[in-house]
C-alpha cells in the first residue's frame, strides 16, 4: 500500500521560533532524547511504512541537517529504488514573510510532478510521534475522503503548543476549518501538520494557494477548501510532541523519562533510525549517582544526575549535580557545578560558574559552544 | 588500494573452544566484547583507520553469523569504490575439489587468486580474535625502512609467562635471528602478536612451495616463518607498546571487559581519532531508573538499569530489574537479571535470563562463572 505514496517532510512555519536552539539549526536537526534528531522520527515513520521516496524540505541553516541525513542510507531506504531528496528554497529569507511551505513546494514543483506515486504523505520535521502511514493511507483510500489530517487531542492547550494549528471538527470527524491555538481553551485538537491526499490534489492546492496569495500556507488553503472537499480528521493516540518553543522541547524530552511514554514511542518492531557516531559505551565512575535518566553513549559520569536526558559524549565531573535538565552532546559540566532546569546546548563547557539554575517550569538555555 | 598498496587478510576461522558455550554457535571473532563490540571489530577498525582499503576475512568454523556480520563493510567505512570487506570461506575448485583450510598459511594459499586481483605490494596477515588498537601504516613504514622480507609485530610479555607464547629472539637491529614456539627456557620476552607484513611477490612464491610440501602443516608459526628464517630472509620484529589481549578463556574475556573500568587502561575507546566501529544498533539510550545505584560501570545503549550495578560491564539491551544486584559481572547483549536476583563474578551469555531472587556466582570463586543457560528463579 505505502509504495502508492511518496513522502514530504516540511519545515516549521515562519512564525515558529524556538529560543536559542533555533539560531543554530532548523528544528528537524534538534537533538532529541540524546541520540536522535527530531527529523529521525518522520523519516523512520515513513521508512517503516514502506515509503521509499522522501523529499525533505529545508529552509534555513542547512549544515547540520545535511550532515545528519547525508545519503539517507541509515534510514533503511533502498538505495537504488528509493531516495531521500534534500530540497532547498533559495528565494526566501529563513523566517521571513515569504518562507512558507507553499513557496518551498512551488519552487520544487518539478520534483513533485515527477513522482510516480499517486498519493502523498506530508509530515512535519518538528513533531515527534509514531504512526504507521501505510495503515493511514489504506484507511484514507477506503474512506473516499479527499484529504485526511492527523490530530492529537491535547488537554493542556492553554499552556502548550501555542500557535500550532487546531482542527475544528464536526461530529463525523469532518474538518470544518483549521485555526491556530491561541491558548484560549484547555482541550484542543492539535493539528499534527500531517496530510494524506492524492499527488494531483496537492499540486492543484499549491498552485491555487500561490495564485491567491504569495504568503498562503498549505493549512490555510486546506482550511478554505473544507466546505467543498471531503477533509477528515484522524485521531492519533499515544506519545505526541510538537516542538514549537523551548519549553515544548524541554517537556517533549523529559516526558520520555516516563517508561510508559518511552515504550509507546519506541517499539521494537518500529525502530527509529539515526546516524551513528560510533561512540563507545558510557562510563560510570565509583562516585557517580544517576537516577531516572536517559543516557547516551560516550559519556563519562562522575557526578550526580537526576531526572535528566544526557546526550552523547557528555562529561559530568566530580561533585557536579545535574537535575531536571537536557544536556546536549559533547558538553562538559565541571567539578562542583550545579545545573538545574536547564537546556545546555552542544559543546558547552560549564566550569567557572558554579550555579546555573532556572526556576522550575521555565527552563533556561545555555548556548552552543559557550564557556561559562 | 589507493592508500597503502597493502591488502589485509584476517584469519577468523578458529572456534575458540576454551570459551565453551559462547562459541558453540559463533566463531570466536564474533564474540561480543566491551558493551557494544564484537572482537573482530578491532582488526577491521584498525584496518579502516590505517588506510587499508581491501580486507579479506578468512572464515571457517560456524561462520554464518560472522560472514553476514563482516560482509556489511559499510560498518567500518570499507564500502567505497576502491574498498571492501570480502568473506573468504573454503570453496570447491575445478582442479582440487573442496578442501577446508588446513592451516593459517594454507588459508592464504587457497586465496592467492583473490589477492592477485588486487596486485598488492604488501600483504598484512592478522588474527581476528585479538583486542588492541594499532596503526598498521606505521608498521609498514618500519617494514619498508628495514627493507625487510617480512615484519612480525611483537609485544613484551612478563618473562615468567613467555613460555606460553611464540617468542622472537632478535639482534640489536631488531632483526629476528630465531623463533621459538612456546620455549621452556625463553631467551627473550618478545611474543609474536600474530600480525605479519609480507612482500607479496616473495610470499606468493613461498606459499606455492609450502602447498606442495607434504611435511608442512601449513601454519605460519610452525612452518612458514621457520622456513623463511632458514632461507636467510630478512625478518624484523616490530615492537608494539599498548593494550593487547588474546581473550582465549572465559576468565580472560571477563578480565578484558573489566579492564575497561580501569582509568589507566590503555585501550582508550573514547579516543575520537581512532574509533572502533561496529554494528549500529537502533536501541534507545540507556535508561537508569529512579532507584538505581551504579558505581563503576561501563554501560551501553539499550541497557535498562533499575537495580544495583557495581564494577560491571552491561552490553546492548541488557536489563537489571528492580532490587537486583550485579557485581563484578559482564552481562552480554540481551541478558536479563530479574527482580531481586544477585549475580557476582559471572559472565552472563547473550540473551540469558537469571530468574527472580536467584543467587548466581560468588565473590571468592577462583574462576569466573559462565552462565549460558536460563537460571530459574522463584515463581
Amino acid at each position: 500500500m505505502a509504495n502508492k505514496a511518496f513522502g514530504i517532510i516540511t519545515s516549521a512555519a515562519n512564525y515558529i521560533h524556538v529560543e536559542g536552539m533555533h539560531d543554530y539549526r532548523p528544528i528537524g536537526a534538534f537533538s532529541f532524547v540524546g541520540r536522535y534528531r527530531v527529523v529521525d522520527f518522520p523519516l523512520s515513520n515513513m521508512s517503516n511504512s514502506g515509503i521509499d521516496r522522501i523529499q525533505v524540505y529545508i529552509n534555513s541553516r542547512p549544515r547540520s541537517i545535511i550532515d545528519h541525513i547525508g545519503s539517507g542510507r541509515h534510514y533503511n531506504v533502498n538505495s537504488k529504488r528509493g531516495r531521500i531528496q534534500l530540497l532547498f528554497t533559495e528565494s526566501n529569507t529563513p523566517g521571513g514573510l515569504y518562507d512558507t511551505d507553499i513557496e518551498a513546494m512551488m519552487e520544487n514543483m518539478e520534483q513533485i510532478e515527477r513522482m510516480t506515486n499517486p498519493y502523498v504523505v506530508i509530515a512535519p520535521s518538528y513533531m515527534v510521534y509514531r504512526e504507521d502511514y501505510s495503515k493511514l493511507l489504506e484507511d484514507h483510500v477506503a474512506s473516499g475522503a479527499d484529504i485526511s489530517l492527523l490530530y492529537y487531542k491535547h488537554s493542556n492547550a492553554k499552556e502548550e503548543y501555542l500557535n500550532a494549528g487546531t482542527l475544528n471538527l464536526n461530529r463525523q470527524k469532518g474538518v470544518t476549518s483549521i485555526t491556530r491555538n491561541l491558548g484560549d481553551a484547555k482541550e484542543k485538537n492539535i493539528f499534527m501538520d500531517t496530510y494524506i491526499m492524492s499527488k494531483e490534489l496537492l499540486i492543484q492546492l499549491i498552485k491555487e494557494a500561490k495564485a491567491y496569495s504569495s504568503l498562503y500556507t498549505l493549512s490555510q488553503i486546506v482550511s478554505d477548501k473544507c466546505a467543498e472537499l471531503d477533509v477528515r480528521g484522524v485521531q492519533h493516540k499515544g506519545y505526541f510532541a510538537a516542538i514549537l518553543s523551548l519549553k515544548d522541547y524541554y517537556n517533549a524530552n523529559r516526558r520520555l523519562l516516563s517508561q510508559k511514554d518511552a515504550e509507546d514511542l519506541f517499539k521494537p518492531n518500529w525502530p527509529i533510525y539515526t546516524r551513528t557516531t560510533d561512540s563507545c559505551p558510557t562510563k560510570y565512575y565509583e562516585c557517580s549517582d544517576v537516577r531516572n535518566c536517559l543516557v547516551s553513549n560516550g559519556c563519562l559520569i562522575e557526578g550526580t544526575v537526576e531526572n535528566s536526558v544526557i546526550g552523547r559524549g557528555v562529561r559530568i565531573k566530580k561533585g557536579a549535580v545535574v537535575k531536571n535538565s537536557i544536556i546536549l552532546a559533547y558538553t562538559t559540566i565541571g567539578e562542583n557545578v550545579h545545573v538545574e532546569n536547564e537546556i545546555v546546548d552542544k559543546w558547552a563547557n560549564i566550569t567557572h560558574v558554579k550555579e546555573v539554575v532556572a526556576p522550575e517550569g521555565h527552563p533556561g538555555y545555555v548556548k552552543r559552544n559557550d564557556t561559562l | 588500494m589507493s592508500q597503502t598498496n597493502m591488502l589485509a587478510m584476517i584469519l577468523a576461522g578458529g572456534r575458540g573452544s576454551r570459551l565453551h558455550e559462547l562459541t558453540s554457535k559463533v566463531a570466536k571473532p564474533a564474540v561480543s566484547y566491551g558493551g557494544k563490540y564484537r572482537i573482530i571489530d578491532f582488526p577491521l577498525s584498525n584496518c579502516a583507520n590505517s588506510g587499508i582499503d581491501v580486507v579479506g576475512v578468512l572464515t571457517q568454523y560456524e561462520s554464518v553469523l560472522l560472514n553476514s556480520y563482516v560482509a556489511a563493510g559499510g560498518r567500518w567505512g570499507l564500502d567505497t569504490r576502491d574498498s571492501g570487506v570480502f568473506v573468504l570461506t573454503p570453496r570447491e575448485k575445478a582442479d582440487e575439489g573442496l578442501d577446508v583450510y588446513r592451516g593459517t598459511a594454507d588459508a592464504i594459499s587457497q586465496n592467492i587468486d583473490f589477492i592477485d586481483t588486487y596486485d598488492p605490494e604488501y600483504l598484512l596477515v592478522l588474527s581476528g580474535d585479538h583486542i588492541y588498537k594499532m596503526n598498521y601504516a606505521k608498521m609498514l613504514d618500519y617494514h619498508k625502512a628495514n627493507k625487510a622480507d617480512a615484519t612480525i609485530a611483537v609485544i613484551g610479555v612478563p618473562m615468567k609467562e613467555a613460555s606460553r607464547f611464540g617468542i622472537m629472539n632478535t639482534d640489536e637491529t631488531g632483526r629476528i635471528v630465531e623463533f621459538e614456539e612456546k620455549p621452556a627456557n625463553p631467551k627473550s620476552n618478545l611474543a609474536s602478536m600474530g600480525i605479519y607484513i609480507f612482500n607479496w611477490k616473495l610470499m606468493r612464491k613461498m606459499l606455492l612451495d609450502d602447498m606442495k610440501n607434504p611435511n608442512s602443516s601449513h601454519d605460519f608459526g610452525k612452518d612458514f616463518i621457520p622456513v623463511m628464517l632458514n632461507n636467510g630472509k630478512a625478518l624484523y620484529a616490530y615492537e608494539f607498546k599498548g593494550y593487547w589481549k588474546d581473550v582465549g578463556t572465559i576468565d580472560s574475556l571477563w578480565e578484558a571487559n573489566m579492564d575497561l573500568l580501569d582509568d589507566k587502561n590503555e585501550l582508550n575507546l573514547s579516543d575520537h581519532s581512532w574509533k572502533i566501529y561496529t554494528e549500529d544498533s537502533s536501541s534507545i539510550p540507556q535508561y537508569i531508573g529512579a532507584d538505581a545505584k551504579i558505581h563503576r560501570a561501563y554501560i551501553t545503549q539499550g541497557a535498562v538499569v533499575k537495580g544495583e550495578v557495581h564494577n560491571s560491564v552491561l552490553f546492548t539491551n541488557s536489563t537489571v530489574e528492580a532490587g537486583a544486584k550485579v557485581i563484578d559481572t559482564v552481562l552480554m547483549p540481551g541478558a536479563v537479571v530479574e527482580e531481586g536476583a544477585v549475580v557476582t563474578r559471572a559472565l552472563v551469555a547473550d540473551g540469558v535470563r537469571i530468574g527472580r531472587n536467584a543467587v548466581v556466582g560468588s565473590a571468592d570463586s577462583e574462576n569466573i562463572l559462565l552462565v549460558a543457560k536460563r537460571v530459574k528463579g522463584e515463581e
